[in-house]
């Protein structure tokens, strides 16, 4: 009777040993996935061409479309900056996707990442909602979701739907460059930049073709040239953030 | 009901947990409400995220850094006279981290993944530091508190074997003070950094909050712990209290001031020297703007001046009311402080736009459920620590239970 105690015993302990082992061991193998390792040959860029930008927000509204973003949020936002002759300025926004971001540094739980291609990231499913990401971001490029987002929405066309889930309340959400279209496209043997079903919708959206999406580590690609011809500054350079949104400021000769 | 409600006899403590309890009703309904309906039901925004709770955090683990303090005094110093003051402040302490929890629980948008940061480690992140050094600290104080609660008759007679457990971790106290003074250290000074290593906001973006955030709190701290004392032995009679000891811990507080003002002085000096954009206008907001009564009166006036005055002066600290007026008037400059860095740093953005680098305004006044849940918390902390006083006799500087008297050793009794 005592030794079966015992070996009750004994059995009770070995399982709980168990299963705090197969615990430690999940939680480290979920800790460990939390860092994307691995390199990618891209690195994605985006150049957006003040000179041709209208401020007609279709970036904005195909974002909302694609991205399933609610109303009260813009992943991209259409700043109006001045005149330029006789014609306004506008400044489209996306997330800058910072090579040094601010936003990915001070994330305590790592919900904000770097993919190995430069694309900030956000993991919704992590997401605490302190929202230090956002007090952390120089160009306002984060939103909270205060609310729950419900119902349809109104940016999303009858004939189609969007393409990422929509994020629950409580966490922080931005522009991804379109990931899903990348990742999909690569996936299908696209070429994101060069065939609309593989680039941001943003980019596909624009009507005076105001952006440009590409590989800048693609000498080919059309970002590349762009950034070596033509003079380009991004926003606060000052703050050595590195973004890898590039701009080409509105110049006379197209100003027309 | 109505009988029992009769029966009670009105004395100012029965009031004044009745008071407490009413709080902390309206806390708990107003922090349902915002567990249910999220964070729309706050003033907060994308622009100023972070505002009432965060400072009343700030606040409580600010004002639980007499625990740390003493502990170290006691039991790494060796001043062992520190020992009952410890006490209390220790208790004090975990009341102050318990608060600093349920706030943030209030505060982040999704409460059921608060362990995330245990799990998810960036460390990188100050925040994560903060986290991890809070949740440690948290066991920290729990374990150092466990003596309190072992002493307790309740406790020793309903489970004596648990009481023993409970009495014998006071064995560990030196080394529970090392962690605890580590822990403290990180992250006292850490929640400083985690506003001082934001680029993005420029009256934020300098090395000086993680020193300003650590001295202060090292003024605030011992400042509650010795006010809660002071008071509890005025409205209990049979409390005893060794002034000498607290009139000592006062003058340190007082050169404690004298050191945070310095830094403080040098530290706004340096940042009117040549324009910077959003350094300049938050300065401007903070001296001259809507927070400069604020910064005035309460900060540097009343929460440093006054106090440095009357606390290094022995006429006025001998004068039980004068220097119980003063301590909380530290305790109150500390609040203010938290309050005026947070909110300053917020209210005045940097914008990004190429030619025009500029700040602009913004605005931010905590909502009623705010302020509601807010008060709730505050006035558990108030309950808790006043039930301490009471019922687990935190604060006695003579008839010490048994087995506290010696610093380092435990009674054979217990053994």
């Amino acid at each position: 009777m005592a030794d079966q105690n015992i070996r009750r015993r004994d059995f009770i302990k070995l399982s709980a040993f168990g299963a705090a082992a197969t615990a430690i061991l999940r939680l480290a193998r979920r800790v460990s996935a939390s860092d994307p390792s691995g390199t990618s040959p891209h690195k994605w860029a985006m150049v957006i061409d003040q000179a041709k930008c209208t401020g007609c927000g279709y970036c904005t509204l195909a974002c909302r479309a694609h991205n399933d973003v609610p109303p009260d949020i813009s992943w991209n936002r259409v700043i109006e900056v001045g005149n330029f002759g006789d014609r306004k300025s506008y400044l489209s926004r996306p997330c800058m996707h910072c090579e040094h971001a601010p936003c990915v540094e001070v994330c305590p739980v790592k919900a904000s990442y770097y993919r190995p291609d430069g694309i900030v990231m956000m993991n919704y499913d992590r997401c605490i909602g302190c929202r230090y990401c956002e007090v952390a971001c120089p160009y306002g490029g984060r939103a909270f979701n205060w609310e729950k987002f419900t119902g349809p929405n109104p940016a999303v066309p009858k004939w189609g739907q969007p393409e990422v889930e929509r994020r629950p309340r409580g966490v922080v959400e931005k522009c991804s460059f379109c990931y899903q279209r990348i990742d999909r496209g690569l996936a299908m043997g696209l070429v994101p930049g060069v065939d609309d079903e593989a680039t941001p919708a943003c980019v596909v959206a624009c009507p005076v073709r105001a952006r440009v999406f590409g590989d800048l580590n693609d000498e080919e690609s059309e970002v590349y040239k762009i950034l070596s011809e033509t003079p380009s500054y991004r926003l606060r350079e000052d703050l050595g953030t590195m973004p890898r949104v590039y701009y080409l400021s509105a110049r006379k000769e197209e100003a027309a | 009901m109505i009988a029992t409600i009769k029966s009670i006899r009105w004395t100012p403590y029965t009031y004044w947990v009745t008071a407490l309890l009413v709080c902390m009703f309206f806390g708990a309904i107003a922090g349902l409400i915002v567990f249910v309906r999220g964070l729309s039901v706050t003033n907060l925004t994308d622009l100023v995220p972070w505002g009432l709770w965060i400072t009343i955090d700030l606040s409580a683990i600010a004002m639980s850094a007499g625990a740390f303090l003493l502990c170290a005094a006691v039991y790494i110093l060796d001043l062992k006279q520190y020992q009952p003051v410890a006490r209390t402040a220790t208790f004090i302490g975990l009341i102050g981290y318990s608060m600093a929890v349920l706030t943030l629980l209030l505060d982040i948008g999704r409460p059921d993944r608060f362990w995330h940061a245990v799990v998810f480690w960036n460390v990188h992140s100050v925040l994560w530091e903060v986290t991890m050094c809070v949740t440690l600290y948290l066991c920290v104080l729990v374990l150092e508190s466990a003596p309190i609660i072992g002493h307790t008759k309740w406790m020793q007679n309903r489970w004596p074997k648990v009481a023993q457990w409970m009495v014998r971790v006071h064995h560990y106290a030196p080394y529970l003070a090392i962690v605890g003074l580590g822990l403290s250290m990180l992250h006292q000074s850490s929640l400083g950094a985690t506003y001082g290593v934001l680029k993005a906001r420029p009256i934020w973006y300098r090395p000086d909050l993680s020193v300003l955030f650590m001295i202060s709190a090292m003024a605030g701290g011992p400042s509650l712990t010795v006010l809660v004392t002071m008071l509890a032995a005025r409205l209990y009679p049979r409390i005893q209290i060794n002034d000498t000891i607290l009139e000592k811990i006062t003058n340190f507080i007082a050169w404690v001031l004298i050191g945070y003002l310095y830094f403080r002085f040098w530290d706004a000096l340096s940042m009117t020297y040549t324009y910077m954009p959003g350094r300049t206008e938050g300065l401007r907001v903070l001296t001259k703007g809507i927070l400069s009564f604020n910064f005035w009166v309460w900060e540097i006036i009343l929460g440093a001046v006054v106090p440095i005055v009357i606390l290094r002066s022995q006429r006025f600290r001998k004068q039980p009311v004068l220097r119980m007026i003063a301590l909380g008037l530290v305790v109150a400059g500390v609040v203010a402080y938290r309050w005026d860095t947070t909110i300053s740093g917020q209210l005045v953005l940097l914008t990004y736009l190429p030619n025009e680098i500029v700040a602009r305004y913004t605005n931010y006044f905590p909502s009623f459920i705010e302020f509601l849940s807010g008060i709730g918390v505050i006035a558990y902390g108030a309950l808790a620590v006043t039930l301490g006083i009471r019922y687990l006799n935190i604060i006695q500087h003579y008839e010490v239970p048994a087995g506290v008297v010696e610093a380092h050793s435990l009674p054979a009794a217990t053994d």
